[in-house]
């Protein structure tokens, strides 16, 4: 008995001792990590991404960050420029936010042929700066492009703080004269066109040649078609045209944000919480959004539900898009302070972030950035940058996407049988299975993947199928479908003779 | 031509359906009113739409199948359907409707013949179809609801004699019809709730004070 007691103790002992040693990962964050499955409902998941840690502006060495507004990496040269908007100055740092590697621009030189033009003025200081780019030319010239707001300019300076070229407000004959221009945020694709978003303009973002010259407008949005707009239209069939004018105009949502891509698709955020439509426009050169909800394709962004309050729905407001080297696309909420990662198709991968005040959380954020498989979130009311680093889970779910993309099916199945085995209600597993086994030929295992998981891998998989097995039957369910037939044609026929000889018996009477 | 009508109850669906003009005429000169066969084809009407919602192929299927509740589909069938009844019956008497509640039922249901039968046929064909060749199943299924009307009409047309403007108005207003007695069965079923919530209130009260 007693040893039964001291094994009973000892097990009891062991067994708190190994739940002890069992480290809850998701546990430690200030979030819980959910995903969406195929009917849009929220479902626990694991997080892929986890705080590493929160950076402010003392720690990088700048003093303290007043409203930050906007953060840039440039992944080549592995620097970070924050701008500073309350302090009027840029701040740029590196990954490693080491106080040694800072370096503070608040004062810019005009170069020499701006100063022939206007040789009084020849340091300029930012006002209000709200957005900021960085572009390197193939020679290794480096151009940082900022949003000086209130200065009404997009200024454009080498690393020698020397103003290369403004893009200043279009003259009046091509840009209304009513309208403010106050650039707000700032992209230039590979030929040094410079995209410029300005809140109060509807049209899209203003795109200006390296030159300067004012090309017009780009990637507007459309709009979006309530009850509201389409009684307008009909009124506008009625109506004279002095009462048309008169009419409460209707235009787009201006663009909130944008991104661009390296192979040089341009992506726009709205932030609009009223509205669904054109969250996320990813735009070829031509300015079409391939991001359409037309045929089969639905893209949601964001979170699904959205909250009714006084005649109005409010949704998402998506304030800023990031485009990783790989191609995953990274979409920041400022409603709830979440950071949605997404594939280069647009599947939802990850959400992770939150509002709060613990590390990890956030109160009005301004800016994601990512760079090197970490996520970089500003925010503009804590003054600091929070780094989130991969976890193990989100780097097998990584890997299995590269490997798909890299078009190497069965290698990602590996990969994705692991996310399974951790996480049984990650969606996109499923459909990366079914994608795998579906370019293996094996059809059926992979209906069964995509049964309520993918409507679009479901129709290519049974397409294949439903071939397949016409092909192995086809022989003996013809043969027997002929046998059948001519069965009948021979029945009717024999049936109608024996009436014809019946008739003959009886016939006369008519 | 076979004017022999001497057949069957339950052949007379298929009959009318395939004579949507004069297979009423038929069926009111013969008073071959089913009560069974009606009854039979309102209970198919549920199990087809309890069918449709289970058995449509995952393609076409927007089910949520999460949970699954048989009341929603049995009031968009049987009950939906007697309302109708009901209805059409209360107006129609009212304006010189031949119609008994026993001639509707059974010309009501028996126009649903079309509708339910293509109906099974798109579940069927649900699970053999691309999403590219959905055109051909929602033909069916426009076929069989346009038919099912029109043999509604014809159903209604006959079996409370009217002219065909007439028909299409006292159409119109059952739906008004079985709008307000939906209405009122809401509010009652509402009121009644509030009336047990008094009394159940008023009990639990009365058990505190007593159980001292």
């Amino acid at each position: 008995m007693r040893f039964i007691k001291k094994l009973t103790a000892f097990i009891c002992v062991a067994a708190v001792a190994a739940s002890s040693l069992v480290v809850n990962a998701s546990a430690d964050e200030p979030y819980i990590g959910y995903n969406y499955d195929w009917w849009g409902d929220p479902i626990p998941s694991q997080n892929g991404f986890v705080v590493e840690d929160v950076i402010s502006g003392a720690e990088m060495g700048a003093v303290t960050l007043a409203e930050p507004n906007d953060l840039f990496v440039h992944n080549e040269t592995g620097k970070f420029y924050i701008v500073d908007t309350k302090n009027n100055r840029l701040v740029i740092t590196d990954e490693s936010f080491n106080p040694d590697n800072i370096k503070i621009i608040d004062t810019l030189t005009y170069s020499d042929i701006f100063t022939e033009a206007d040789s009084k003025i020849k340091k300029t200081t930012f006002n209000v700066p709200m957005g900021v780019y960085v572009r390197t030319d193939k020679d290794g010239h480096t151009l940082i492009y900022v949003a000086d707001s209130a200065n009404e300019r997009v200024v454009a300076f080498n690393e020698d703080l020397e103003i290369e070229m403004e893009y200043v407000r279009p003259s009046s004959d091509v840009y209304d004269a009513q309208v403010t221009y106050n650039p707000n945020k700032v992209i230039v694709d590979s030929a040094f066109n410079v995209y410029v978003v300005v809140p109060s303009i509807t049209q899209g973002t203003v795109q200006f040649s390296a030159d300067g010259t004012f090309n017009g407008y780009y990637g507007a949005n459309r709009v979006n078609a309530t009850a509201e707009v389409i009684a307008q239209q009909f009124w506008k069939l009625i109506y004279t045209r002095e009462q048309i004018i008169a009419m409460r105009r209707n235009v787009s949502i201006e663009i909130s944000n944008v991104d661009i891509d390296e192979e040089g698709f341009i992506y726009t955020v709205t932030e609009t919480r009223t509205s669904d439509t054109d969250i996320l426009k990813k735009l070829n050169p031509a300015g079409t959004n391939i991001f359409t909800n037309l045929g089969y394709d639905q893209y949601t962004y964001g979170d699904y539900a959205t909250r009714y309050y006084k005649g109005k729905n409010y949704a998402n407001a998506i304030c800023d898009v990031d485009i990783d080297e790989e191609g995953n696309i990274y979409l920041l909420d400022f409603a709830t302070g979440r950071v949605f990662q997404y594939t280069n198709e647009c599947d939802l991968l990850f959400i992770f972030g939150g509002k709060g005040t613990q590390k990890g959380t956030f109160t009005s954020v301004s800016a994601v950035e990512s760079y090197k498989g970490k996520v970089y979130v500003l925010d503009s009311r804590k003054n600091s940058i929070t780094i989130f680093g991969q976890t193990e889970f989100g780097g097998i779910v990584q890997n299995a996407i590269y490997l798909f993309n890299e078009g190497l099916y069965d290698e990602a199945k590996g990969p994705w049988e692991e996310v399974l085995r951790r996480d049984a209600n990650y969606w996109l597993a499923y459909i990366g299975l079914g994608n795998a086994y579906l370019n293996q030929g094996d059809y059926a295992t992979a209906l069964d993947y995509f049964y309520r998981n993918s409507r679009a891998g479901y129709n290519r998989a049974f397409k294949s199928y439903r071939i397949e097995v016409i092909r192995a039957n086809f022989t003996w369910v013809m043969t027997v479908v002929l046998v059948l037939v001519l069965a009948l044609i021979i029945i009717s026929y024999v049936r109608k003779s024996m009436a014809k000889k019946k008739g003959k018996k009886t016939g006369g009477t008519n | 031509m076979n004017f022999d009508l001497d057949m069957p109850a339950w052949k007379w669906p298929f009959y009318v359906a395939k004579h949507p003009f004069e297979g009423f005429d038929d069926l009111r000169w013969k008073k071959a009113y089913s009560m069974r066969v009606a009854w039979v084809i309102v209970i198919a009407f549920f199990l087809i739409s309890v069918a449709k919602a289970q058995l449509t192929g995952f393609l076409f299927n927007d089910t949520y199948v999460k949970v699954f509740n048989i009341v929603p589909y049995f009031s968009s069938s049987v009950i939906l359907f007697i309302t109708w009844v009901v209805g059409n019956w209360s107006l129609c008497t009212l304006f010189d409707g031949e119609g008994t509640m026993k001639n509707i039922f059974c010309v009501s249901a028996y126009a649903l013949v079309p509708y339910l039968i293509t109906q099974i046929i798109c579940i069927i064909a649900s699970n053999f179809l691309l999403r590219t060749e959905s055109g051909f199943m929602f033909f069916f299924e426009y076929l069989g609801l346009a038919w099912s009307v029109v043999l509604m009409i014809s159903a209604m047309k006959t079996v409370h004699q009217y002219s065909i403007p007439k028909t299409l108005a006292a159409m119109f207003f059952t739906v008004v019809a079985m709008a307000i007695i939906l209405f009122l069965a809401v509010l009652l079923l509402t009121l009644f709730q509030q009336v047990f919530v008094f009394g159940y209130s008023i009990y639990t009260e009365l058990l505190y004070r007593f159980s001292i």
